[in-house]
């Protein structure tokens, strides 16, 4: 959820309204940053194409080479959202996830 | 994320500067940077120059890795940069030294509008540009294209849309390439390229991305204005955007299909995001075939601006845009990789031309240039900031000898955009606009605050550096004095 905060906030301040729906993502790989990096893209696509965002995880699972995650999502509220910027695309550059106490921490840079 | 560069820097000439290839290893030719001794300061700021250095490690590439004096740091390739590399060598085209937004690009129209005379509705002309051209997040197009119509626009170019009414038949002369890339594959882009792009043509978007409404400020070479059309004293219109949704989506395909590439044929990069492929290898081939495709897609999408600019124009001054002289100067592409014929070693090779944030910059008498340009070479688009100026040069001779036919792009950020927001703070950039004479509007909230004009160099010296190397030559000074932000 943190890392999808970190996206939404590159757009701007994002509001959710009206009626949720859960999608379900799969991805695997050998790189847990780039699985990261994929999902994020997944939730990009969604804001630009369907004008949705993400409200909550439902359900993470993952190991070295698979990401599991069940989302709630609803349509962002374009009248009481502040729009700043498009972002282009989640790029490889720098892209990492270290562990931290009490969970990850992962570092990610927008095209914008 | 961008420290200081610390590596080497030896001074060539008054404008160029060499990163020798024994520098780092993997290098196969100089880094070779174009600045002057106060822009070379700036430059050291970032890590850009270590970017030069590791596009010279790519296979296939030919005399040097250069970058413009606009260079600042981009993802993989500097921007500012430009690569040419000999696929008759094992050279290779690399996603990363075009950018996402292939085909991001400028276009300059002419008017006979003299500022003079229309002082009173610039403003209103800013309003009205801002509410015909659609701008900002998620703003769709006037026109939606069906994915079958969207693979036709993107193997006809320009073409397609002014035969349906969005411009003039001779918009297209006055296009690079003619406004189409041939050998584009259209059919070779995902579902969500297409998707991305389908409402978007036409559309500015955000972030650099603007609408200009300018004034002819200075002739420095009358001849070649008189050529453009250009007049001190009247009005011109920028428009700089690229290929949106579509583009960033070709691209974002292109590094993943690509990762695992440089592996296959046994490439060794110094950073994953110069991922690449043999341009004749059929991963190259298949990404130069989407990269055409998209390009061909920005140009239709500044060509639907014109036609909307045009029209808002029209509505202002109540006539049509043929009788305000709002004639297309010229339209260059700065994130493209293209192939063309260059000299090397007194034989003429086919080199894939990469610019990231470099713009081409034919001389005189290039075969590729509209007869009207023959004689003074072509229109360099060179975008400034908004509270200073930009410029129109032409290319010269120098650009083939030194630069791979290539000048810069624009001014070239010095500030993040994040530092660009905090320097902001407790000031109104719009209101300091107005104080200089430029009326702005942004229709995301902190546009105006992230493309200020302290987050620019100052574009005159990029331009002078350029035009004492003979690269480009100063045609006109243009003053920005309405400005449409996404």
């Amino acid at each position: 959820m943190p890392a999808a905060e970190g996206l939404y906030a590159a757009f701007g301040e994002l509001v959710a309204g009206g009626d949720g729906s859960i999608l379900c993502f799969d991805f695997q790989g050998d790189d847990p940053s780039v699985m990261l990096r994929d999902f994020l893209t997944e939730l990009l696509i969604l804001f630009e194409r369907d004008q949705r965002c993400l409200v909550a995880v439902v359900d993470a699972a993952f190991t070295e080479s698979r990401l599991v995650v069940t989302v709630n999502t609803a349509p962002v509220d374009l009248e009481r959202s502040a729009f700043h910027r498009e972002v282009k695309a989640i790029t490889y550059h720098e892209l990492s996830i270290r562990t931290v106490p009490g969970g990850y921490e992962a570092t990610f840079i927008v095209d914008i | 994320m961008a420290d200081n560069y610390t590596g080497p820097l030896e001074r060539i000439d008054a404008t160029r500067w060499r990163i020798p290839k024994s520098y780092k290893p993997g290098m196969r030719v100089d880094g070779v940077i174009y600045a002057d001794d106060k822009l070379i300061d700036a430059i050291k700021g970032d890590k850009s120059p270590e970017q030069v250095a590791n596009v010279a490690c790519l296979p296939g590439i030919v005399k040097y890795s250069l970058a413009m004096p606009d260079i600042h740091w981009g993802y993989g390739f500097c921007i500012g940069g430009v690569a040419a590399t000999d696929p008759q060598k094992g050279g290779v085209i690399s996603p990363g030294g075009v950018g996402y937004d292939i085909n991001c690009g400028v276009r300059l129209i002419r008017t006979n509008i003299k500022f003079a005379d229309a002082k009173m509705q610039i403003g209103k002309l800013v309003e009205e540009m801002f509410n015909t051209v659609p701008c900002g997040v998620g703003r769709g197009g006037v026109v939606k294209f069906s994915k079958p119509e969207l693979r036709k626009l993107m193997a006809e170019g320009s073409r397609f849309v002014v035969k349906r009414g969005f411009g003039w038949d001779s918009d297209i002369e006055s296009t690079e390439a003619h406004g189409c890339i041939s050998d584009a594959d259209p059919d070779s882009l995902s579902d969500r390229a297409l998707s991305r792009g389908s409402d978007q043509c036409g559309t500015l978007g955000s972030g650099n991305h603007f609408m200009e409404i300018q004034v002819v400020e200075r002739i420095d070479d009358a001849k070649a204005a008189a050529a453009m059309g250009l007049v001190e004293g009247n009005l011109t219109v920028m428009i700089h955007s690229g290929s949106r949704g579509l583009g960033y989506q070709v691209c974002e395909d292109a590094l993943k299909e690509l990762q695992h590439t440089p592996r296959k044929y046994g490439i060794d990069l110094p950073d994953k995001q110069l991922v690449c492929a043999p341009v004749e290898s059929p991963e190259g081939q298949s990404y130069l075939g989407a990269m055409r495709a998209a390009a061909n897609f920005a140009w239709c999408n500044r060509q639907i601006m014109t036609h909307l600019a045009r029209e808002a124009f029209s509505n202002v001054f109540g006539l049509p845009a043929e009788r305000l002289g709002m004639t297309l100067v010229y339209d260059v592409a700065h994130n493209i990789a293209k192939m063309e014929p260059y000299d090397v070693d007194g034989k003429t090779c086919q080199l894939c031309v990469h610019r990231k944030g470099a713009t081409r910059a034919f001389p005189p008498g290039h075969p590729e240039l509209p007869e009207r340009y023959r004689g003074i070479g072509q229109p360099v688009l060179v975008p400034g900031d908004m509270g200073r100026a930009s410029y129109v040069l032409t290319g010269q001779p120098g650009s083939m000898e030194h630069t791979f036919g290539s000048s810069c792009h624009g001014a070239g950020r010095r500030m993040s955009r994040g530092a660009a927001i905090r320097a902001s703070r407790g000031r109104s950039i719009k209101e300091e606009l107005a104080k200089r004479g430029v009326i702005a509007r942004a229709r995301g909230r902190t546009g105006l605050e992230e493309e200020q004009p302290d987050a620019y160099k100052d574009v005159n010296q990029v331009v002078d550096v350029l035009h004492t190397a003979a690269i480009s030559h100063r045609v006109a000074r243009l003053r920005p004095v309405g400005v449409i932000k996404g």
